[in-house]
């Protein structure tokens, strides 16, 4: 299961498996989001290229109308994924 | 080799990660170490799901370990050929606007599997990927 989970002004906490099962139904999860935005995924535990498809569109929209979007702190595992997709500097990921 | 069929859905991927959960505990490996085998078989699975033609209902998935490689095998059976390596590489360094998502599963199976291997005999598709067991 997956949760995006409100955690303050422009802050977000990701929270369990964003595959391919869960992407689509957070979907209007992530559309919801306005503004810069800083998402906590030290609870988030997995995500596939599903997952990332989800986070890219997120990143260009909010980018497009000027605001940010960071992902702080992240799991290594997911991490790497991040890394392989050649988004983790984009998204703010050290 | 551990096998088991699954529903040709989406839907299915829960049961694929009990099913890799099952084979973990079975060699006394942490569970906490089977995300590599879960990202390679979960873009596999997905990628018959969405682009073989034709197929029976039920996709066959294999799981074995021998020394220091963990095998995974699926078969589609009476689909298409079908060999997702020939969709051109993704280029992972274009900038944020020109960035789409497809073809990053593949792309992922190829940062983490030592082979990868698709063969089409009499009518299935046979996929095998053979990785590190995981530490």
């Amino acid at each position: 299961m997956f949760r995006l989970d409100p955690a303050g002004e422009g802050t977000v906490r990701l929270v369990g498996r964003l595959d391919g099962a869960e992407a689509e139904r957070a979907l209007p999860s992530f559309a919801a989001l306005e503004g810069s935005i800083v998402a906590d995924c030290s609870e988030l535990d997995y995500i596939s290229s599903a997952g990332i498809g989800v986070i890219l569109a997120t990143l260009q929209r909010l980018t497009r109308s000027g605001h940010t979007f960071r992902l702080h702190p992240v799991q290594p595992r997911v991490r790497n994924v991040f890394r392989y997709a050649g988004l983790a500097d984009m998204l703010g990921i050290e | 080799m551990l096998v088991r069929r699954f529903p040709r859905a989406i839907g299915s991927l829960p049961l694929l990660v009990a099913f890799v959960r099952e084979f973990f505990a079975e060699r006394g490996w942490d569970a906490e170490h089977a995300y590599d085998v879960d990202l390679v078989l979960e873009e596999l699975f997905t990628n018959m799901v969405r682009h073989a033609r034709g197929g029976t209902s039920e996709i066959e998935v294999g799981l074995a370990a021998d020394g220091d490689a963990l095998t995974l095998r699926l078969c589609d059976r009476g689909v298409e050929p079908w060999d997702p390596e020939q969709a051109p590489s993704v280029d992972v360094n274009r900038p944020l606007e020109e960035r789409r998502p497809g073809g990053l599963g593949i792309h992922f199976i190829r940062q983490i599997a030592r082979d990868l291997r698709f063969e089409h005999l009499n009518g299935d598709t046979i996929v095998t990927a053979v990785l590190a067991v995981p530490r």
